[in-house]
């Protein structure tokens, strides 16, 4: 535990701004910073105005953006590193997997994946750029234009990577994009308008885009912001308490775009026991997924649904503990089991017949081998592995906070995915591949940039009668 | 047990507020370690605990610290038991934290919560539980020992609160639904035995028992809606009993109220929680009645916090002023679910007094350890080891943030005494939270609870 305060800069509008007027608590870690004094004005791009982005080009943006890109991986750069270095202080995950997972988010500042990003959004992605033609067959005509929204992006904390895509995905779009930071990152995006700053302060991207913090829920700042006349749109992640705030802000011309919060699965057939090899490959498979993140992230899964008898799933469950474990090594990452997690766990180590427990709760990764799901929700290195008799049992424990189901073989997948996509999942993915998705592919239910703009008509009547 | 007894067999001694604790603290310490030695192979998780601290004999208060049970430990049984009716295996997890045998029950007669209760209880297993709205209820079990305790320990501690020698001589008024479990039945019946004039009627608070089945319906239908496995019907009819439960309530408060005004004349002993206590206050003001229609002699006893009720400023002294109660008729206690002894507030240094067989075991915020060599008054997490119990382990890690002070008190009494400005730590502390990753919790809209 330390008391330092570090301080956490605001970007408004293309400025940065600096002061210590208020300090902040950090989540999770008892931590403070202190940020500048808000100034809501500052962060309004009058109606009177058209997006700063409105008539640059979407292939101009693209290159901007992968020039940013270039910049923000360089280890030269200081705003990334000093951003780090804060973040070592701040964030749950240990510095080398924050770093990893930047150095990895950037990768997604690429002009073919930004390109695809737009194909696989819009019918005609050229609507972006212009009044794009088109006439019924009636023959009446129109021009339809997908326009700049104003958007506020609430980010979660517990992904660097997020603030990467947010940016990338809000020049896309051409949007005026206000991000409010959380408390457990309230450094990375304005490190990240930084750098693109370097390369052009007076380019309209970083003109269009602000980044600052206040305490979720706060009324003042959200019952004065949160407006129609300002903004079209909140882009907001999570559930609970923090989506509550946000919905009664939610009315005519000021919409919700939720990402909601998810939590993913694993399914695995009795080809887990052909051999040892497919013992071994299963095992490793569903570790990479448990472990995305050190499981922090949605992908990452907790619950592993496996076909076998009570033996065999006992040697999975203590080949996969075998294997967290050497992972949450290799990452330096030790955090305490948090006390309720750690009370239930004590608990059915106690019931020994119905439970089996491997690993201990020193929080270097523990499994438990159950035949129904566990009541609170594995993180920070716990598998809950479940054992059914067929994957058809696991089904039920499918619902609509399912995010990813990993199946293992992938042959499984065809059999089960109409039931999973009604029982609320989302994605289904090979086994070990929760990480990686097809480029341009939707998420959460939509495809976001396709949900992010005004879609605006310009109606030309029947211009070519005869 | 020769240590435990020399301190618990001061339960009625006049002096047993008065103990300093360096007097007692070598005595407590031997005894909490004959609790221990007594314990250790019948209570798995202090087992484990002490297995898992290498902990085989306790030498030390910071040894003691270190296998206090969280209060979490009693809510630690999977919820899918109850879902699912596994009676079986909720005996298994109740004999984890508990220190008898579970008997052998007639599992096929079981059809809800409340019929293993009853069972456990025609066995001399007493379970309490406690009231969680949205998250799960503890489970706490006893036995016959524990509950003779709480039968002669309680209205002894109000007795020394009050200043009042029960005298048979007032009409005990319920002015709030008190869960029907074990424990407050037994206090219950020792505050009627002790304070109750033979020739009135207590007035019981008049809803349906709150018992176990109905404290958990609401946590087992938050998980059957957050499975999918709920109908809209059956929300529907949960949404229905809800209002009538609303209604009843409602009614309960007028019947109370009305009871009140034609029971001003006699002396009364008023109980409740603050909420339902302002409540029916408010309305006996509206009904043209306040302090000079009252007996200058009734007293009070209110248990629990606010537990979240928002309630004007001065909700003390309009309550304390509407039913005429005069200070020093007015019985405050420090306790909690999982411990069974109480700490009596005293009337000159309005503080709560810790008898010799509660010992206080302050930690620092984290819980993780015990303050040490700290002087004057200190704040810190609340735990205790309460001597008295029998059927658990007495050693408590609460939420409670507390202020103690070993030096006598300005009322005289030289046990640790504990400042009136008690808070939880959840309530000073928020957290805004977001990430992407998240339960299905979060898809569970409010019933209506």
């Amino acid at each position: 535990m330390t008391n330092t305060t570090v301080a956490a800069p605001f970007f408004a509008r293309g400025s940065l701004v600096e002061g210590n007027d208020t300090v902040q608590k950090s989540r999770d870690l008892n931590v403070q910073f202190a940020t500048p004094a808000l100034n809501l004005d500052s962060l309004i791009h009058p109606r009177s105005e058209p997006p700063p982005l409105l008539n640059v080009s979407t292939a101009e943006i693209i290159e901007f953006l992968v020039e940013g890109g270039k910049w923000i991986a360089d280890s030269g750069n200081p705003h990334m590193s000093a951003c780090f270095e804060r973040m070592a202080a701040t964030h749950i995950l240990p510095r080398s997997v924050i770093e990893a997972v930047s150095q990895h988010a950037v990768l997604y500042l690429n002009k073919e994946i930004l390109q695809r990003e737009l194909e696989q959004s819009f019918p005609d992605p050229q609507a972006l750029d212009r009044w794009v033609p088109r006439t019924d067959f009636t023959g009446k005509t129109s021009f339809i234009r997908a326009f700049g929204p104003r958007l506020i992006h609430i980010l979660p904390g517990n992904s660097p990577g997020v603030a990467i895509k947010s940016i990338a995905q809000g020049a896309l779009v051409k949007a005026v994009n206000l991000f409010k930071m959380s408390s457990a990152d309230p450094f990375t995006m304005v490190a990240l308008l930084q750098s693109f700053a370097d390369i052009d302060p007076q380019h309209p991207l970083v003109k269009s885009m602000s980044a600052v913090y206040w305490r979720g829920g706060d009324d003042t700042t959200e019952r004065s912001l949160f407006r129609p006349q300002y903004f079209d749109k909140l882009v907001a992640w999570g559930g609970g308490e923090a989506i509550n705030n946000l919905v009664k802000y939610v009315g005519p011309g000021f919409q919700l775009v939720s990402f909601d919060p998810k939590s993913s699965i694993s399914m695995l057939g009795r080809e887990v026991f052909e051999s040892e090899d497919s013992l071994l490959a299963a095992a490793q498979s569903a570790c990479n997924d448990i472990m995305m993140l050190n499981q922090e992230a949605c992908a990452a899964s907790r619950f592993q649904f496996i076909e076998g008898n009570k033996e065999q799933v006992d040697r999975f469950s203590e080949l996969l503990q075998q294997l967290i474990a050497a992972r949450a090594e290799a990452s330096g990452d030790f955090r305490p089991i948090e006390a309720g997690m750690r009370d239930e766990i004590e608990a059915l180590m106690l019931m020994d017949d119905d439970y089996t427990v491997y690993g201990d709760l020193d929080g270097k990764g523990i499994v438990i081998h159950s035949d129904e799901p566990v009541d609170f929700h594995p993180i920070n290195k716990t598998a809950n592995v479940v054992r059914v008799e067929s994957l058809d049992d696991a089904v039920q424990y499918v619902n609509v906070a399912t995010q990813t189901v990993g199946f293992y073989p992938d042959t499984r997948i065809a059999d089960y995915r109409d039931r999973l996509a009604s029982a609320g999942a989302q994605r289904v993915t090979r086994l070990g591949e929760a990480g990686g998705s097809t480029i341009g592919n939707p998420w959460d239910g939509m495809y976001p940039l396709h949900r992010f703009v005004q879609w605006v008509t310009h109606e030309d009547g029947f211009t070519q009668t005869q | 047990m020769d240590f435990v007894k020399r301190l618990t067999s001061l339960v009625q001694d006049p002096t047993r507020y008065d103990l300093a604790h360096t007097a007692i603290a070598e005595v407590q310490l031997r005894a909490i370690d004959e609790r221990f030695q007594h314990n250790k192979s019948r209570i798995k998780l202090l087992a484990k605990r002490a297995d898992d601290a290498g902990i085989e004999q306790i030498n030390s208060f910071e040894e003691a610290a270190r296998i206090l049970f969280p209060h979490t430990a009693y809510k630690s049984y999977p919820e899918s038991f109850l879902l699912g009716s596994k009676w079986e295996k909720l005996s298994r997890w109740l004999a984890t934290v508990g220190a008898d045998t579970i008997p052998d029950l007639d599992y096929a007669d079981i059809h809800d919560v409340d019929d293993w209760v009853a069972q456990l209880e025609a066995r001399g297993v007493y379970v309490s539980c406690s009231s969680g709205t949205t998250g799960k209820s503890a489970m706490l079990i006893a036995n016959a020992e524990d509950m003779n305790w709480c039968r002669v320990e309680a209205v002894a501690a109000y007795s020394w609160g009050s200043g009042i020698v029960p005298a048979k001589d007032r009409r005990m008024m319920g002015l709030a639904p008190v869960a029907s479990v074990a424990r407050n039945r037994v206090t219950g019946e020792s505050y009627i035995e002790a304070l109750q004039d033979p020739t009135t009627e207590p007035f019981t608070y008049p809803v349906p028992p709150i018992t176990v089945g109905s404290l958990t319906k609401m946590v087992v239908l938050r998980k059957k809606i957050a499975e999918g496995s709920a109908t809209p019907n059956e929300l529907a009819d949960f949404e229905r009993t809800s209002a009538e439960r609303q209604a009843s309530l409602a009614k309960a408060a007028e019947i109370a109220v009305q009871e009140m005004i034609d029971s001003r004349h006699q002396k009364l002993h008023v109980t409740g929680m603050w909420a339902s206590l302002y409540d029916i206050a408010k309305r006996v003001r509206d009904a043209g009645f306040s302090a000079s229609d009252f007996n200058p002699e009734n007293s009070i006893y209110v248990g629990g916090g606010l537990k979240g009720a928002a309630l004007p400023e001065n909700y003390r002294e309009f309550v304390y002023e509407t039913f005429n109660i005069a200070p020093e008729r007015n019985y405050q206690n420090y306790s909690m679910q999982e411990l069974q002894s109480g700490m009596p507030r005293c009337q000159k240094g309005m503080r709560y007094h810790l008898p010799p067989w509660v010992v206080p075991l302050i930690l620092d915020k984290s819980g993780d350890n015990l303050l040490t060599g700290q002087s004057g008054e200190y704040e810190g997490r609340a735990a205790f080891f309460d001597l008295s119990l029998n059927g658990r382990w007495g050693g408590v890690i609460s939420g409670d943030k507390v202020a103690i002070d070993f030096r006598p008190c300005a009322c005289g009494a030289k046990s640790p005494s504990i400042r009136d400005n008690i808070a939880r730590f959840s309530d000073i502390e928020g957290d805004d939270k977001i990430g992407c990753a998240g339960t299905v919790d979060a898809y569970v809209r409010g019933i209506n609870d």
